[in-house]
């Protein structure tokens, strides 16, 4: 008899090591490459084959990274830091391209369109735009509180920015700008558009998780989280909305009527709080990974059980796919960077 | 799998303008401690001074709980001292600096906010920086200074030697009547060992209440009482300075002018409440057996004296107008022997004495009574509580007096709980936990607030709501 579906799990294949704190990743479009923000402040560049890696110290944020994104389509990345600079990078060479200071105040978020055309850029109460080549394109008026987040939504044409009290949502057309406000009385921690444009999202400071329904206005609140709710994010279906604020990652099926008045999916399969999760682009698994050393792989469409775990060497600072789904990278803290594929067996 | 790291201890450093926190901070980064000590200030620009980072701070606050400004907590703080974590060798220390002007409430306050930041810092104390020179003046003027004296479980009263000892002692006071449970260092040019201002573990719950034992003692509505031995006749009770007639009364002789006209003058006006009684002898045992009947005297209402007023028959309770220098107030003596004078406060914050008469014994007595708005109150009290009433009860202060609240601190006697009760809170935000086994010694609750406009009255009525019956 034929399996009736195929059974999924996380194969290591090739781990180097990074000289500070992983921060974030950032994959080319090929999935070729790599980039990282370390905590101390280095940026490297990663290169992976099908069972190597290795991993190139680039240059420096003096006392921190604080962002990292890589140009959609396209050959560059960018970098924020402590020291208040964006930089540049050109993403075969890692040669530092351009370096500038979009404002007094640190870049606390990066964010490229995924048209790769515009990068926007989150200073303080400042949100600016910038060309890949970093010309500067256009300057919102400040907001009145600092932006925390950004996120285009999928067709780049909106740019939502978290702010203490409210989700400001840029339309950006040809030049005009306007500017439409999600308010809720919290800070907002987070901005996630659904991939189907119907809903846009925030992790709050307050413990619960807003959403509203983009074309109605309405608008919905998840209470019951641990603390601040700074991890959130849309499956690449637009089913469900992951959230965490502690060792477990709590789904809202949006399916049907909506998760109003239901409860959520509970995944429990940390010991610890997680630091990072991801969802599978164009699939429906999950990585989830913190602090317990252990990579955790759901499929919550089919069980509410991981389908894999993988231990690590120390604390799982950030996971991510790459573009094509199919291999992810692990970065810890102690700088150590892992790849694994994910195979059907 | 991991194990838990130990907190990181993080220090608030308060201060008015120009009270030395720079000079503090510079002091400290320079020193060689061997410590990797991170600094978040309120400027912008970054210096890395060898092992140590200093990071700028834009004073971003966030209210936690709709619109309740005692759930203020400091947004941009959160996030770098995420960034601060973001490393594989960790600092050792924080400390945070706030502006002249800010409340440091919601900056103690991050550090209850959640689980995550309760697990990666513990606040060590908020230190507040108080100069010596001009604190007189600014606790006067503004609300900050006060605030900022509430909120510490250090003081460095600094620039000492800017100002005299009469000063100190009175400046001294007024901090202590703020503040009732807080270290004072007196300092030159912020000159203090590290080790008397970081790991001072004040949020320590083990250490919650090393509270001065002054603190606790009964107080009195009185600051001090002195003995004279007077012969029938007029005396002169006298403030310090000239007295300048033209320029503060225009009103008129006598200088009866009424006090509503003296302020829409714009004249401060200040009363300081006395209190005159005939002693059996001038001893301090007399003093001391003259308390009680001193006490009913301040609790009647009190009559107010103008300056070249006459004070009444003692005993009685006067209030005499000190608001201009060289002030002077009749009192007039039928019969000889020893009388006691007892003043509201310290007669020599104001050079007031009973003209050419000798002091012939006298005492201090512990008081919180002061004009300040801000200050501390004590309850000590050996009696069980029960739980579930002590938690309705501190729920209920909390929600109707959290705002007013600054600090509040205590150990309490549980009822069915074999160790001590510890808690510690900033406005409503508070941690409390079990420690230490009572033991043999004998157990008692000792609590504290301090806060804006607080009511004795209100917190005995509830602590007794929540005695075990």
């Amino acid at each position: 008899m034929a399996k009736q579906s195929l059974s999924f799990a996380l194969e290591p294949r090739a781990s180097a090591s990074f000289d500070d704190y992983v921060v974030d990743v950032a994959w080319s479009p090929d999935g070729q490459s790599f980039a990282i923000a370390g905590g101390e402040g280095k940026v490297a560049l990663a290169r992976t084959g099908a069972d190597s890696l290795t991993v190139e110290t680039v240059g420096e944020h003096l006392l921190g990274t604080l962002s990292i994104a890589w140009q959609p389509h396209g050959a560059v990345f960018a970098t924020s830091g402590q020291d208040s600079n964006v930089v540049l990078w050109d993403g075969a060479s890692g040669k530092e391209l351009k370096r500038w200071k979009p404002g007094p105040t640190p870049t606390q978020a990066l964010s490229f369109a995924p048209t790769g055309e515009v990068l926007a850029a989150a200073a303080g109460k400042i949100v600016t735009l910038w060309s890949p080549v970093g010309e500067k394109i256009h300057a919102f008026a400040p907001a009145a509180t600092s932006a925390v987040a950004l996120a285009f939504d999928r067709p780049g044409t909106d740019l939502g920015v978290a702010l203490n009290g409210e989700l400001a949502v840029h339309r950006i057309e040809k030049s005009r700008y306007e500017t439409r406000r999600y308010k809720w009385p919290a800070a907002c921690l987070t901005v996630n558009f659904s991939g189907n444009g119907r809903f846009l999202a925030s992790g709050m400071a307050d413990g619960s998780l807003h959403f509203w329904n983009r074309s109605t206005g309405k608008d919905s609140q998840m209470r019951g989280y641990d603390g601040r709710l700074e991890l959130v994010g849309w499956s690449d279906n637009s089913r469900y909305l992951a959230s965490s604020a502690g060792n477990e990652v709590v789904l809202w099926d949006f399916s049907g009527k909506g998760p109003e008045g239901t409860r959520p999916i509970v995944l429990n399969g940390h010991t610890e709080r997680v630091d990072s999760f991801a969802w599978q682009p164009s699939g429906e698994h999950l990585v989830s990974a913190g602090r317990d050393w252990r990579l955790t792989l759901w499929r919550p469409a089919k069980a509410k059980q991981p389908i894999d775990v993988q231990m690590l060497d120390s604390d799982v600072s950030v996971v991510r796919w790459s573009p094509d789904g199919k291999r992810l990278v692990a970065g810890e803290k102690q700088g150590r960077l892992t790849v694994f594929e994910l195979v059907s067996r | 799998m991991s194990v838990t790291p130990s907190r990181v201890p993080v220090t608030v450093l308060t201060g008015f303008l120009g009270s030395g926190k720079t000079t503090l901070l510079n002091r400290i980064l320079s020193e060689k401690h061997g410590k990797r000590i991170a600094v978040i200030e309120n400027e912008f620009g970054e210096v890395g001074v060898d092992h140590q980072l200093v990071i700028g701070a834009e004073e971003e606050l966030f209210e936690t709980n709709n619109g309740c400004i005692c759930c203020t907590v400091r947004g941009d703080l959160i996030r770098i001292l995420g960034q601060l974590m973001k490393r594989r060798d960790r600092f050792d220390y924080i400390i945070i600096e706030t502006t002249g002007m800010a409340d440091p409430g919601p900056v103690a306050q991050t550090f209850f906010l959640d689980d995550e930041l309760k697990n990666q810092f513990s606040l060590d104390a908020i230190v507040t920086m108080v100069d010596a020179k001009h604190f007189e003046q600014h606790v006067d003027e503004l609300n900050e200074p006060a605030e900022q004296v509430a909120f510490a479980d250090l003081v460095l009263l600094n620039k000492t030697d800017l100002v005299d000892a009469a000063a100190l002692e009175r400046i001294e006071r007024r901090i202590r009547a703020i503040n009732g449970t807080a270290k004072i260092h007196r300092t030159k040019n912020a000159d203090v060992a590290i080790d008397k201002v970081l790991n001072v573990g004040a949020f320590d719950l083990q250490r919650a209440l090393a509270v001065d034992g002054a603190f606790l003692e009964p107080e009195y509505p009185f600051e001090w009482g002195g003995v004279y031995q007077l012969t029938p006749g007029d005396y002169l009770l006298r403030t310090a300075g000239e007295h300048d007639h033209h320029a503060h009364h225009e009103h008129g002789p006598g200088c009866n002018h009424d006090h509503d006209h003296d302020h829409e003058h714009g004249h401060t006006h200040e009363d300081l409440d006395v209190v005159v009684l005939p002693l059996t002898a001038a001893t301090a045992e007399a003093l001391e057996a003259a308390i009680e009947p001193a006490v009913r005297a301040f609790a009647e209402p009190a009559t107010v004296v103008p300056c070249h007023g006459v004070l009444d028959a003692a005993p009685s309770h006067n209030a005499i107008d000190i608001s201009h220098p060289g002030a002077d107030f009749g009192l007039t003596i039928d019969k000889p022997g020893a009388y006691a004078l007892f003043c509201e406060h310290h007669p020599l914050e104001f050079g007031l004495h009973l003209a050419g008469q000798r002091l012939v014994a006298e005492r201090k007595f512990a008081s919180h009574h002061h004009e300040d708005d801000i200050s501390s109150i004590g309850i000590s009290d050996p009696r069980a509580l029960d739980p579930t009433k002590l938690n309705q009860w501190l729920d209920y202060l909390l929600k109707t007096r959290g705002q007013d609240i600054f600090r509040m601190k205590g150990v309490l006697n549980v009822k069915g709980e074999d160790r001590r009760q510890v808690f510690h809170g900033v406005h409503m935000m508070f941690d409390a936990q079990a420690e230490r086994p009572w033991g043999s010694t004998p157990r008692m609750n000792s609590l504290v607030f301090i806060g804006r406009g607080l009511d004795r009255a209100e917190l005995e009525a509830g602590f007794e709501s929540a005695v075990a019956k």
